[in-house]
């Protein structure tokens, strides 16, 4: 029998990936000290000296721990000679992978939203941290998986799991702000009705007020698909926006109840941690960080984007994965007739990718129905990620079905 | 729609304003829960619905996927208890995708869609053999530029609408009697896509349901598992478990035979199976057709429009029982899966008198641990020991139970044995013996015949293909006029985007770029008007 896998590459490969989840940290909090140092004025946010310096040292850091992570995946795939996303802490390893570089291509330098990375950092380190319990060996596959689907049908999950993660940072922070916004002019004694994003992301006349977000913003709200007898007009005045203004960009901070912000993630985090764990302590940790994230939400709101951009970004990166995923749902179902003679079984795994895939659905028509636009639609879109965060751990390793050998 | 579109013409009906279509029907009841069903609102939470649905599929054990978990949930071994079972079997979650009310949301999804599709078909339909709309008041647009020509107009037009045509735009020429402006104009659109798109893909589910109920219907799936050596044939009879669709007769089995020659069996050093593969021989009437052919996980054997997968597989030791001079029992005993890496199951000697049954365990690696209890040391056939406990008595074996049960209470345990590979011995004080001549291998495979594959094939394709263009795809409209002056033209161009705003101003900016350059235009003078300065 040959060995199971090169153990010096596979010690190799957990060298890079500690690395990487090092830089990454330290990155991370680079990212939220830059927003520290930024300055807030009214509408639009500018870094200071110190600020721009510790945000690109901050970007250096990211780049060579995604440099140093993608060694770790590839060595890891050379040690074990096959794909290495084939379990789930290589998987998640990959996953991760994939959030930080789309955040840095895509927000960062595409779009100008450097600000969000320490929150898409977050999510990724979380999602290695997890990793990490779920650790095993770079070993054989089973017979199963051993097929090319494994290339199309996990890779294409695993990419719009990625850009799904970070429509839910660009999501979660888009409620944060609107909040803030919504608060700020209700208190300043402006009239101020239901969403900041409503009528505003119909209206290319407004969006380029939105400082550094302006490269993103379009109207993009008109007709998604299946945007049928509800749908609005496409409007293309520009007269909707006026009451986005605002007194003091750090009153939006104030008006924001702390408390919430810490509880409510640690409360959703924790147990979920324990659940899918069993192991107390790491629930505990978790909900520290996940009521860390959420006060860090709260205290950069002065510094985020409006509530505009996030909500175009938090569409659009959606609205990209959407297809990803589809696909990768197809692909899945094609694969399943090749190997087991049927392309549907209802498998837990199929059906926590259909929910998941409903629900985005119901989040892309929401998105363009009155009504439900703004706010509402964004809270789709976090009930969405949650399920793929269901889908991807809870049934992984809870229920038993035939994707369970993909399991830990 | 667009009000501030240069056209005063619509080019779609608004869709708010379509009219209810006349509803045939009791009244207005029926026109209301019409009109309820085509709201985008009800869609959603119907799509809500449609995933809490399978949520709850997926935390329930469902029957058809995993019958024995959901018997032990019934009976309470596991799950949360009996009553709670029993509301749960009451409101069918033991069969969420067979209920009633799955049903009924999955049809009042299509109901809805239907609803919502048939205008925006229509209006499509209406709006595709539509030419661009004319444009009015260009430079009041928010995207609109004027620039210098040394051509003349009409040259100065064929080249923005030379530039549109490699852009793919449709387009439209509107002689000077045409506008308002008493110009001629080149009127051009592109991005139908967009609803073509969204059209296209909400209209594949229609072509998938199709696809789901032919495979349904006319589909076969079935379960047999074969002993090294050993045949099956395609019929109805000699699956294990069949599961015909509706329109699948008896008469439409090939009959063909499938006889397993050998099967493959290979561990990596962690106990990971590497590669389980069957080589079968297909026989149609007694004739081999088909010698030599693998079987193995993703790699299936086609055969007369039916498949042939690998599904599992497990040790079949050769068992012998002789009492005296007869034999009364010689076969492979296809065994399960039992705890660690041993394999149990039951031999049943119905033709004793009394009948006798052999409690089968199976080591495929024989080892001892610490405490001098058997083990297999590994899960691949090393030194394979067979242990059996004989029941003799009324054990009920003519009766239908599952193959590895049998009336404990009618019989009692009267002997037990332990026999390596090629071994026998005697029991029962010489009355009977037992034989493990060797040990063989059994393999289990899914027969289907599943003719809705092309269709959903298609109909997958086709979701993707919709689906695409309709978040990207945008629609966009370009119209331009040429004014003659003094020593050429003023061609002026001006554009609105429908979607995708910012898109549209990119694209827009480099086509303008382009026309200065083939219209060898001095700088332009754009008309870029202020309306995003309003906010400040």
């Amino acid at each position: 029998m040959a060995e199971l896998y090169d153990p010096q590459l596979g010690a190799a490969s957990n060298a890079l990936f500690n690395t990487a989840l090092g830089a990454y940290l330290l990155a991370m909090v680079g990212y939220f000290f830059r927003m520290a140092f930024t300055k807030v004025a009214e509408g639009q946010t500018t870094a200071t000296r110190a600020g721009r310096r510790i945000g690109v040292a901050s970007t250096v850091i990211a780049s060579v721990g995604v440099l140093a992570h993608t060694a770790s995946i590839v060595t890891r795939g050379l040690a074990a000679e096959r794909v290495p996303w084939a379990n789930m802490y290589e998987y998640s390893s990959a996953l991760s992978l994939l959030a930080v570089a789309i955040g840095l291509v895509v927000l960062q330098r595409r779009l100008g939203l450097g600000h969000l990375m320490g929150f898409v950092l977050a999510l990724a380190t979380t999602t290695m941290a997890i990793a990490l319990m779920l650790y095993t060996d770079p070993g054989p596959i089973v017979p199963s998986l051993q097929s090319y689907w494994i290339r199309i049908h996990v890779t294409s999950a695993m990419v719009a799991s990625a850009i799904f993660m970070v429509a839910f940072a660009a999501t979660a922070l888009y409620l944060v702000k609107d909040t803030a916004e919504r608060r700020v002019a209700e208190r300043s004694g402006q009239g101020f009705t239901g969403s900041t994003v409503g009528a505003a992301s119909v209206t290319p006349g407004a969006e380029v007020a939105a400082g550094e977000g302006a490269a993103l913003a379009e109207g993009e709200a008109g007709a998604a698909p299946g945007a049928g007898g509800d749908q609005p007009d496409d409007r293309l005045d520009g007269d909707a926006v006026e009451g986005a203004g605002y007194a003091s960009p750090l009153e939006q901070r104030r008006v924001l109840t702390a408390w919430p912000f810490g509880v409510v993630p640690a409360a959703v985090v924790g147990p979920f941690t324990l659940v899918v764990y069993q192991a107390p302590v790491a629930a505990a940790v978790s909900a520290l960080v996940a009521a860390a994230i959420g006060l860090l939400s709260r205290w950069s709101v002065p510094h985020l984007p409006d509530a505009k951009t996030l909500d175009t970004l938090a569409y659009r990166t959606i609205a990209f994965g959407f297809p990803i995923w589809t696909f990768a749902i197809i692909a899945g179902a094609v694969w399943a007739e090749e190997a087991w003679g049927r392309f549907w079984g209802w498998d837990p795994k199929e059906t926590g990718s259909f929910f998941t895939w409903v629900l985005y659905a119901a989040y892309l028509h929401a998105r363009s129905t009155s009504g439900w636009r703004g706010r509402r639609a964004a809270w789709i879109g976090v009930v969405s990620f949650a399920a793929l965060m269901v889908t991807y751990y809870v049934v992984n390793l809870f229920v038993v079905g035939l994707h369970s050998y993909a399991g830990v | 729609m667009t009000q501030t579109a240069p056209s005063r013409e619509p080019t779609r009906a608004p869709e708010r304003g379509v009219a209810l279509p006349e509803v045939p029907g009791p009244g207005e009841t029926a026109r209301r829960a019409w009109r309820w069903l085509r709201r985008m609102s009800t869609a959603i939470w119907l799509l809500f619905a449609l995933a809490a649905a399978s949520v709850v599929a997926t935390f329930v054990p469902q029957e058809p996927v995993i019958p024995t978990t959901v018997e032990s949930w019934r009976s309470g071994i596991e799950g949360p208890g009996t009553e709670v079972s029993a509301v749960f079997d009451a409101l069918g979650l033991y069969d969420v995708y067979g209920s009633p009310w799955f049903a009924a949301i999955v049809v009042l999804l299509f109901v809805s869609l239907t609803g919502c599709l048939v205008p925006r078909w229509r209006a499509f339909l209406r709006d595709a053999r539509r030419p661009p709309p004319r444009g009015r008041g260009l430079t009041a647009l928010r995207q609109s530029t004027t620039l210098r020509t040394s051509l003349p107009p009409e040259e100065g037009l064929a080249v923005v609408e030379a530039s549109l045509a490699r852009r793919r735009y449709r387009r439209r020429r509107l002689a000077q009697e045409e506008t308002a402006s008493g110009l001629a104009q080149v009127a051009a659109e592109r991005g139908r896509w967009r609803e073509g798109g969204s059209l296209l893909f909400h209209a594949s589910f229609y072509l998938l349901l199709v696809g789901i109920v032919v495979a349904q219907g006319f589909g076969f799936v079935g379960q047999v598992n074969v002993a090294e050596g050993q045949a099956f044939t395609d019929t109805r009879i000699s699956y294990d478990v069949a599961d015909p669709g509706r329109f699948f007769d008896l008469e439409d089995h090939a009959g063909f035979a499938v006889r397993l020659d050998a099967f493959d069996l290979a561990f990596f050093e962690d106990g990971t199976p590497e590669r389980f593969v069957s080589e079968v021989t297909v026989l149609e009437d007694g004739e081999e057709v088909r010698v030599g052919e693998a079987v193995a996980v993703n790699e299936r054997l086609e055969h007369a429009g039916m498949n042939l997968y690998q599904m599992r597989f497990g040790m079949a030791p050769r068992v012998e029982v002789r009492a005296g001079d007869s034999d009364l029992f010689a076969d492979q005993v296809m065994l399960g899966q039992g705890e660690g890496n041993t394999w149990t199951g039951v031999a049943k000697v119905s033709a004793a008198d009394p009948q006798i049954a052999l409690e089968i365990l199976l080591v495929p690696d024989f080892a001892r641990d610490a405490d001098g209890e058997p083990i297999s040391a590994g899960p691949a056939p090393g030194d394979p020991r067979l242990f059996a406990n004989l029941w003799v008595g009324d054990l009920g074996l003519e009766r239908p139970v599952p193959a590895t049960q049998f009336d404990r209470d009618g019989g009692q345990r009267v002997d037990a044995v332990e026999l390596g590979e090629g071994e026998s011995a005697a029991l029962l004080d010489g009355a009977l013996e037992v034989a493990f001549p060797e040990l063989t291998m059994w393999s289990g495979f899914q027969v289907a015949h599943q003719p809705g594959r092309a269709i959903l094939l298609a109909a997958g394709v086709l979701v993707l293909v919709g689906l695409v263009p309709s978040l990207y795809a945008y629609r966009r409209r370009i119209w331009a006029e040429a004014r003659p002056v003094e020593g050429g033209s003023e061609v002026t161009v001006a554009g609105v985007a429908l979607q995708r705003v910012e898109a549209f101003d990119d694209a827009y900016a480099e086509l303008v770029e382009e026309l200065a350059d083939a219209l060898d235009a001095q700088h332009p003078t754009s008309g870029e008007p202020g309306e995003e300065e309003r906010q400040g």
